[in-house]
């Protein structure tokens, strides 16, 4: 496939993946929440996605309304023994096959973890489960893959490794056939006072051993000599990755949030999130999202949900 | 390999002016028999300081001529340590070498303030090995000075063997930084240590050399094992010179090297203002001589 340089070239390839494979069906835990079903109603009408509803079905249908979604066109799971039932309803149809997506409503973040994560029904792998964010920012070329700004908080090096295979991952089924990843710290130098530069040393070895495969990795990197070709340049960086890169992996939940919030509140540019790791695709949307976001980490997970690997 | 053997050390020591190498504490049979050695195959001028009496009856009892050799007598080992020392930081020799003092007595002479030969570098140990099986000449660092270093010491050791290769003509030593698996493992300091060396010499923290590690000695050492992992490395199977990790592994590498494979080699502390040869007692006589040579040809500026 054609790597996807925009987000707008995602969404167009989730409707060519509706229309070839039909729409993906997305299990949504608690969806009685508005924006979660206006966007849903988008990726419906753009083919690539069909909602499967699951909790009360009366507030669901009152959520429905006040969005203006025909709930004929959905499949809707009248669950009312509590959230944390509902997550876990939701979670069986997606391992079970019945659906190849799950993404949250309103259900509370834990008791969405809990159910992903529970050992009989959820969507374990033994792999790390992470958050990647990609954006799509005005004068690059590219599309962006953050991770992890969400999930795992403090990784260690093994589970920083773990992270970047699932973003990876991501990338690939963007069509992205081997992204370029940088590994960032503060500078891009190692400095044996600064854990990150060593931990991004080692991931760069990693790759180079093949330990982290399908993908090209080079760290420490400042920010600016990752995705700047003329800031790698000044700075006499002889790298691959240098001012190139697909996938900038953080060392930790603070600086990533705070990047992917400056991205997103400074730079013109478009978001949105996916869950990695687990057996399916998983969407995990804040109700501060806008529609589009929502519907743009639908068609990521779209996406996601073919990819072979 | 870029070095294909040790004799261009002692061909360097004949065709060029004569150094002179200030020895502290002649007075042991082997020592002296190196030194006077040395002076008849016209490698060094020695300069001996120590206890003369006992240095002469030695020298009796093993029928050795000390008539050509300059003698500065001092029966206290920690002074004989410090005029050596004094010798050289002078300029009267260009070079020092350890005879039979303890070795803490004669570095806290070389690390003295005033009159010492720090540089503000580290010291550290290079020993340059030839092997009959081996195609060319292997170098090991630390052979010993600093036990258990950790990254910013790795990164002065290599720096004082890139100084010295540079010195004997290899522009761009090839460095394999050795651990016990070619892979980075979490659990295993030494692969996190290489590989945070390898990125340092990408980012030109660490210049004048390429340097790939974790490699286990084989793949650093041998193209076929090299190429069996498929590690995709300009270091790999062509190193010039092995960082080991720790104290125990470096002894094991050179003893293999030395006792178990017919070996010869070359040793000197680095990191001084000038070289420091340091033979030990169990190296064979062409080991000593040529370890005298390395520290002459690096003290040629």
């Amino acid at each position: 496939m054609e790597q996807l340089r925009t987000l707008t070239a995602l969404v167009d390839y989730a409707k060519k993946i509706g229309a070839e494979k039909g729409p993906r069906k997305v299990a949504i835990a608690l969806a009685e929440d508005p924006g979660v079903l206006e966007a849903i109603e988008v990726a419906r009408k753009e083919g690539f996605a069909f909602g499967i509803l699951v909790g009360n079905g009366d507030k669901i249908k009152e959520a429905a309304d006040k969005a203006g979604v025909d709930l004929s066109n959905y499949e809707v799971i009248d669950e009312r023994r509590g959230e944390a039932q509902v997550g876990m309803t939701a979670v069986q149809l997606v391992s079970s096959g019945k659906a190849d997506i799950f993404m949250k409503g309103m259900i509370h973040t834990n008791n969405f973890l809990r159910a992903l994560l529970n050992k009989e029904v959820g969507l374990r792998t033994g792999k790390t489960i992470s958050h990647c964010y990609f954006h799509e920012v005005k004068g690059y070329d590219r599309i962006f893959f953050i991770s992890d700004a969400a999930f795992n908080m403090y990784p260690d090096l093994k589970t920083k490794a773990d992270i970047l295979s699932n973003t990876v991952g991501l990338a690939r089924s963007f069509g992205v056939e081997c992204p370029k990843a940088a590994v960032l710290a503060a500078v891009e130098v190692v400095n044996p006072d600064m854990p990150a530069t060593l931990d991004a040393a080692a991931i760069t070895q990693m790759q180079r051993r093949g330990q982290i495969k399908n993908c090209l990795v080079d760290g420490p990197f400042a920010l600016d000599n990752a995705v700047s070709e003329e800031s790698a340049k000044h700075k006499g960086i002889v790298s691959e990755v240098a001012g190139k890169a697909d996938i900038l992996l953080v060392p930790n939940i603070d600086a990533g949030n705070m990047m992917v919030k400056a991205l997103v509140y400074f730079s013109e540019n478009k978001t949105a999130g996916l869950i990695l790791g687990a057996s399916a695709p998983v969407v995990l949307t804040s109700r501060s999202d806008t529609i589009e976001a929502k519907t743009l980490s639908i068609a990521a997970a779209v996406a996601l949900s073919v990819y072979k690997g | 390999m870029q070095l294909k053997n040790l004799d261009f050390l002692i061909e360097k020591c004949k065709s060029a002016p004569r150094m002179t190498v200030a020895v502290a504490c002649p007075q042991g049979d082997d020592i002296l028999e190196a030194v006077v050695d040395a002076e008849r195959e016209g490698i060094v001028t020695p300069v001996l300081v120590g206890n003369r009496r006992k240095t002469q009856l030695i020298a009796d009892s093993l029928g050795l001529d000390l008539s050509r050799l300059a003698f500065l007598d001092e029966t206290d080992d920690a002074l004989a340590a410090e005029k050596a020392v004094r010798m050289v930081s002078s300029g009267e020799a260009q070079l020092l070498m350890k005879g039979n003092v303890k070795t803490a007595i004669l570095l806290k002479a070389v690390l003295n303030k005033e009159w010492g030969l720090r540089s503000g570098s580290l010291l550290s140990h290079l020993f340059l090995f030839q092997v009959p099986r081996m195609p060319g000449v292997l170098g090991m660092s630390d052979g010993g000075m600093a036990m258990y270093p950790d990254l910013p010491t790795k990164a002065g050791i290599v720096e004082n063997a890139v100084a010295a290769y540079h010195r004997i003509g290899v522009a761009c030593p090839k460095i394999a930084v050795l651990a016990a698996v070619e892979v980075v493992n979490p659990d295993m300091q030494a692969t996190l240590d290489a590989a945070a060396l390898t990125q340092m010499n990408r980012r030109g923290q660490i210049r004048g050399c390429i340097i790939d590690g974790p490699l286990a000695l084989d793949n650093a050492v041998s193209p076929e094992a090299a190429r069996i992992k498929g590690i995709d490395s300009p270091v790999a199977g062509d190193a010039d010179m092995l960082l080991v990790p720790n104290i125990e592994a470096g002894n094991f590498v050179g003893k293999v090297m030395m006792y178990m494979s017919g070996g010869k080699g070359a040793g000197v502390i680095l990191g001084a203002r000038k070289p420091i040869v340091l033979t030990s007692r169990f190296d064979n006589a062409e080991t000593k001589l040529l370890s005298i040579a390395f520290g002459a040809v690096l003290a040629m500026s």
